[in-house]
């Protein structure tokens, strides 16, 4: 599967019908299903280039994510994006959720620097810019994360890489949140199942080595590289004193993983109002991904 | 009317706009308002001097409330001689008669020792009456019922100068100052009345002449080679000025003999023969720096070096922003220069509320108005080796 | 109903609604407002409203709207493009009023403010908490949160942590409709669009920010400060490629050319070798091993690209030293010539070498001073062309090398702006980046927003007519940055 050229691409598009992009169909159908008549496209595939001394990757939104980051690993480095095999870049951009490692590692939102997309006129725009420093103009890439492809499809991206840690780390042990959010100065990952807590360090060997010895000091065990609870697929909003009802919390952002789908968030009419006026300018016709409501897809 | 500020184009020029004196204006951080900063009074001299702005109600406002704390000058790197921008556009309106009724009386009156003298004398038998509420007048909480009297030694090594205002209102601060030199073995004499106020006030509030009139009175008062010891930097700061303000030999001489009496001690060599070899408590005191002694004599470092041995001396955490009294600031624009000693009574509060040291008159007394416990840095040093017993 | 009889009729109403004292129309006020820390020349407010509360902005905007006036609000005036300049007699909104820290957080690592609260004053405030505001710009002790998340700005050490948009959380904006919206959450993952984000960096075109939640960033255990000087430019820079390709990311880069060194260490006498043909200030934070780990490689790096030295601050005020020197750089510049006028392009960091030595030759052929100062790890350049306005015919030679520097940044695959905004004065270069369609693209957000185009009108997007009363370029107001 896969085409390879932009343009390609663009006349895929089309300037007319419903369309969508699919990807690996992960995330299918998070903030709704596409309509029956939704023509589907695939993106192009392929990393264009990768310049380790720049940390910058440009890459085609149809490539899958383990493609990408096996590249980027060749020289020790990595994106912002975490997803399954199947997972393609240009997928993790509109679903735009951040992992469990954000305390560390930052938000997808910082990671997309340019993206080349093809418009509701079937039109090829590019946006943002190739440097990793960047205020030239409205930075539409920003409202392209998370949109759930229907601002644009995106055809090409530039991509903030960074390098990876050289030792990594889960530990698990007794202390609560509250406790255990202080012990360490920057933990990646800080999950709670209601009854203990699951900490992920990373960084330097030394580092990480005399942090670990200080939650072994407070009873906690090490668990090896992997994560060593399986976090669930849904994520819910997570208020304190809230029933954890089986699931985990990622305790830096707030989220509760659970098994079953989260109720429809709760916005304000005036930001809905303001985000579907966004949306019927870049798409006044509504051809693309119609269906999909970013405002109906979880946090 | 002539319009023209007759200021200096590169000193006007010299201002680029990028607003890093802001957070150094005392006006501009109560009001928050370009009309009240440094940058926006250098906009309105130089759109009066383009021609792009009349003399309007407004600009003189603009420039009457400036507290001429020189905050601005430390702060600007790019060197915008701020003192003489202002002194020169204060000159200018000055001559327009835009200075205000009450602030004419009070300068005349401290040009005028007696008048000063008996109306004190009125004002502190008033006080201990409890016919006039001490807190709301701009002068000491205790005005002494004598001027200070001090024996002098007949071959004197320095002299003190010990001005208007403060000989009549703060006459214990010379006290104290004075058992400091005894207690190191100084022969001191003391400017007193012949030489009289130094024109500070005047200076600042735009007469220039009156206060060229009072400076070639004072040098002419001093005529020795002996150094001259101040201890109200806002003295201090204007006969460190006379010889730019008169321009002649004379008075450049003059000012090379003028020295801070913190400056003085801590170079002097008895001084630090006398010191105590080791601190005596751990008394802590919070340094308040005069604007005088801050931004135009930059001797504020040594009234730490001087009080260390003694007690902790505590920073406040506003970067050595007015206190709002200004010389005559307070007189002229009360709400003004209360609101801005609001924010410093604030930055006391968060320095712990212990004694506060000021080196300047003029602040002690603003400040003391306002309920702070506070003293002059060399009546704590006496305190500790004063020679002689002067406190009430 | 001509147009100063509306102006009065919109001033009883601003006066009536918001209070006479926070609403100025004077001579004195009209000048004061009418320039930013560019002193871009634009036209004059209509009316200075100085707003205490969201529901003065409110008010402001909606009698705006009667009247069928634009705004533009404003912060502290400090950017650099001419962004709160106003044109065509727009009420001007002054935030500097709104400077209130209302909830700081410290569980969940945020802080509601005002958008008037200071850079500086925010971070003084949580001094000693354990958290600090990551965005530092130079400006940062006179410029506004609201200012920074308008222009979203940049500072040293944005390098490792981000420029703004990364530590703005959620934002209550007074839309230019008058509707009050909050974008985003405290918690940091908002569904629906990121408006919030494409907010930050909007340049007051999209609304007026009143209520602004920003992140708290932890202080690291272990700072480093070091300083490196080189005989030859093209080693510096190359030092800097190699330190990011060996991946590592300091908290810092920072590059000072031999001239801007010479002048700075004039003003703050901080010990920087004024002999050095450049200098790096590097900063590297975290856990203590790993410093020590980075520390000592970033030295061998710099040694085998021709480091003369290398100085390893050895306490708090000698980093403080090092900082403040670099902190007063521009303002240090206006010593030698009362104008500079600058650029702030981001080249690829690779390109450091080629680019500088292209800049360079630039100022030599238009017999300019260059000075260089700039964020050199993002390779976000700042050259500094310094002149004397006075000088007959330097405008035009100035201008024209400083669009030759921007055009080899982005003949280098670099960008037009890395923190300073766009504003007026650099939307004339936006189509040397942008297509026709990309500009139409980024057109389409502003239309969302702000569809009678209000909000601060002329700035941003290249349009066919100019900012209102705007003089030409090439006449300087006295002492006037472009
Ligand atoms: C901590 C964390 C862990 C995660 N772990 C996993 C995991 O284990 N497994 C997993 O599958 N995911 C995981 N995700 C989610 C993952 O990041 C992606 O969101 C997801 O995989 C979507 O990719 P996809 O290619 O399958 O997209 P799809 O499901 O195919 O599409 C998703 C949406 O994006 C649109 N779209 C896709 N590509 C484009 C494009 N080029 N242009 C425009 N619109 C487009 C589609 O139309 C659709 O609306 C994780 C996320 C987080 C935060
Ligand atoms: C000496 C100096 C050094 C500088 N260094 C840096 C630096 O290192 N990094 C950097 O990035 N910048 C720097 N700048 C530029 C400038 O300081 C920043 O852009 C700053 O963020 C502007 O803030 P301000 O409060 O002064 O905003 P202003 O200049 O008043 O306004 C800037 C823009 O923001 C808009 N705005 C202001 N407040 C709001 C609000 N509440 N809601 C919506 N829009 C608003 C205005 O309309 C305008 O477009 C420097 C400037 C100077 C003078
Ligand atoms: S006075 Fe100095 S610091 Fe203030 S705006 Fe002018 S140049 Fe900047
Ligand atoms: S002298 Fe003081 S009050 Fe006057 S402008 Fe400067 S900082 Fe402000």
């Amino acid at each position: 599967m896969g085409m390879n050229d932009l343009e390609d691409f663009r006349e895929s598009v089309g300037e007319s019908g419903p369309v969508a992009v699919v990807g690996g169909r992960t995330h299918w159908t998070v903030g709704g299903n596409p309509t029956d008549d939704t023509r589907l496209v695939s993106a192009p595939v392929g990393i264009d280039s990768f310049d380790p001394s720049e940390m910058t990757v440009s890459v085609k939104a149809g490539t899958t994510l383990k493609d990408l980051n096996e590249e980027l690993s060749r020289y020790r480095q990595e994106v912002c994006l975490e997803g399954s095999s199947e997972t393609t870049v240009g997928g993790a951009l509109m679903i735009g959720t951040d992992g469990i490692r954000r305390n560390l590692i930052g938000s997808v939102r910082e990671t997309l620097l340019q993206a080349e997309y093809v418009d509701a006129k079937g039109k090829l725009i590019k946006a943002g810019g190739p440097t990793v420093k960047n205020v030239t103009g409205y930075d539409l890439c920003r409202l392209l994360v998370g949109s759930l492809g229907t601002l644009g499809l995106v055809g090409r991206v530039i991509l903030r890489t960074r390098p990876q840690s050289e030792k990594s780390v889960w530990l698990q042990g007794g202390l609560q949140p509250e406790e255990a959010r202080h012990v360490c100065f920057q933990p990646s990952s800080l999950l709670w199942n209601g009854k203990e807590t699951f900490i992920q360090l990373e960084g330097y060997g030394i580092d990480v080595d005399s942090e670990v010895l200080k939650l072994k000091n407070l009873g906690y065990e090490e668990m090896g590289t992997k994560c060593p609870i399986s976090i669930p697929r849904f994520r819910h909003k997570f208020v304190n004193g809230m029933c954890l009802d089986g699931g985990i919390v990622d305790v830096y952002s707030s989220i509760l993983y659970k098994s079953t789908e989260a109720a429809e968030p709760q916005h304000s009419n005036e930001v809905v109002r303001l985000g579907n006026k966004v949306r019927t300018m870049f798409d006044p016709s509504g051809r693309l991904n119609p269906g999909r409501d970013p405002y109906r897809a979880g946090p | 009317m002539n319009t023209s500020l007759n200021l200096d184009k590169d000193h006007l020029t010299a201002c680029i706009s990028c607003g890093l004196c802001l957070p150094h204006c005392p006006t501009y951080q109560v009001t928050q308002d370009e009309s009240r900063s440094p940058r926006g009074r250098i906009s309105l001299m130089r759109g009066v001097e383009n021609g792009l702005m009349p003399l309007s109600k407004e600009v003189v406002e603009s420039m009457d409330t400036c507290v001429q704390c020189l905050g601005c000058e430390t702060a600007c790197p790019s060197g915008v001689q701020y003192g003489e921008l202002i002194a020169q556009t204060r000159e200018v309106l000055s001559d327009h008669r835009k200075v205000s009724f009450r602030l004419r009386v009070g300068l005349w009156i401290l040009l005028h020792m007696r008048v000063l003298l008996v109306g004190s004398r009125v004002l502190a038998v008033l006080q201990r009456l409890r016919l006039v509420p001490t807190k709301a007048l701009p002068v000491p909480s205790r005005i002494p019922l004598r001027g200070g009297r001090y024996v002098e030694h007949d071959d004197p090594e320095v002299i003190l100068f010990t001005g208007c205002v403060m000989d009549v209102w703060l006459s214990q601060v010379h006290e104290a100052a004075l058992s400091v030199l005894d207690s190191i073995g100084i022969r001191y004499m003391i400017s007193g009345n012949q030489s009289g106020c130094c024109g500070a006030l005047h200076s600042h509030a735009g007469f220039r002449s009156t206060a060229k009139n009072q400076a070639l009175q004072v040098i002419s008062a001093l005529p020795t080679d002996l150094p001259i010891l101040v201890d109200s930097a806002g003295c201090g700061a204007v006969l460190k000025e006379y010889g730019s303000l008169l321009g002649t030999q004379e008075a450049k001489f003059f000012s090379s003999r003028v020295y801070d009496i913190h400056e003085w001690l801590i170079n002097d060599s008895k001084w630090q023969e006398s010191l105590p070899p080791r601190r005596l408590g751990s008394r802590k005191v919070i340094v308040q720096d005069p604007c005088h002694l801050r931004h135009v004599q930059k001797a504020h470092g040594s009234v730490r070096e001087l009080l260390t041995p003694f007690v902790d001396c505590l920073e406040l955490d506003d970067e050595g922003l007015c206190c709002g009294a200004g010389g005559a600031f307070s007189v002229d624009q009360p709400e003004l220069a209360k609101e801005i000693r609001d924010e410093k009574l604030k930055s006391i509060q968060r320095a712990g509320g212990h004694l506060v040291v000021s080196a300047n008159p003029g602040c002690m007394i603003h400040l003391e108005s306002a309920g702070v416990e506070i003293l002059h840095p060399i009546q704590v040093v006496a305190e500790y080796i004063g020679g002689r017993d002067d406190h009430e | 109903m001509n147009r100063s009889r509306q102006g009065d009729q919109l001033f009883r109403e601003l006066c009536r609604d918001i209070g006479a004292d926070r609403v100025h129309r004077d001579g004195a006020s009209q000048l004061l407002y009418s320039r930013d820390g560019s002193a871009f020349p634009g036209g004059i407010p209509g009316v200075v409203c100085f707003p205490e509360t969201t529901q003065h902005v409110v008010d402001c905007i909606k009698a705006a709207n009667r009247h069928d006036r634009s705004f533009v609000p404003r912060g502290a005036g400090t950017g650099l493009a001419g962004g709160a300049v106003p044109c065509d007699a727009p009420l001007v909104i002054s935030t500097t009023k709104m400077n209130s820290i209302l909830e700081v957080n410290y569980e969940k690592r945020f802080a509601w403010v005002e958008p008037g609260v200071v850079n500086l004053d925010l971070t003084k405030s949580l001094t000693g908490t354990g958290f600090h505001f990551a965005p530092d710009p130079s400006s940062q002790q006179s410029c506004t949160i609201g200012g920074n998340v308008a222009n979203n700005s940049g500072g040293p050490h944005c390098l490792a942590y981000g420029v703004t948009n990364a530590h703005i959380l959620a934002i209550e904006v007074v839309l230019p409709d008058g509707t009050l919206v909050e974008l985003g959450d405290v918690d940091g993952h908002a569904s629906g669009y990121d408006l919030r984000g494409v907010f930050v960096g909007g340049e007051g075109t999209l609304g007026i920010a009143t209520r602004i939640a920003v992140k708290l960033t932890p202080d690291p255990p272990e700072i480093c400060t070091l300083l490196l000087d080189f005989m030859d430019v093209a080693d510096a820079a190359k030092t800097v490629s190699a330190i990011i390709a060996s991946g590592i990311v300091p908290a810092a880069i920072e590059m000072m050319d031999k001239r801007i060194v010479n002048v700075v260490e004039e003003f703050v006498k901080v010990g920087y070798p004024t002999d050095a043909a450049a200098v790096l200030i590097i900063e590297v934070d975290g856990l203590p091993k790993g410093v020590k780990i980075e520390v000592e490689r970033i030295q061998s790096i710099s040694l085998e690209h021709g480091a003369r030295s290398v100085r390893v601050a050895s306490s708090d005020e000698e980093r403080e030293q090092i900082w403040k020197g670099r902190k007063s750089a521009f303002g240090a510049v206006a010593q030698i010539q009362p104008g500079y006028y600058l650029h702030d392009t981001v080249i690829p960091r690779t390109k450091l070498v080629e680019v500088l030595e292209a800049v360079y030759e630039i100022a030599n052929r238009y017999e300019l001073i260059v000075m260089n100062v700039f964020h050199a790890g993002d390779g976000n350049l700042h050259p500094l062309l310094v002149f004397d306005p006075q000088v007959p015919g330097i405008m035009e030679r100035v201008l024209a090398a400083g669009e030759e520097i921007v055009q080899v940044s982005l003949d280098a695959g670099g960008v037009l702006s890395g923190e300073h905004g766009i504003g007026l004065e650099k939307k004339r270069f936006m189509e040397k980046l942008f297509s026709e369609e990309d500009l139409a693209a980024q057109k389409l957000l502003k239309d969302a927003f702000d569809p009678d185009g209000r909000a601060n009108p002329f700035k941003v997007l290249p349009s066919g007519a100019s900012c209102g009363e705007v003089n030409h370029l090439n006449q300087l107001p006295d002492g006037a940055w472009v």
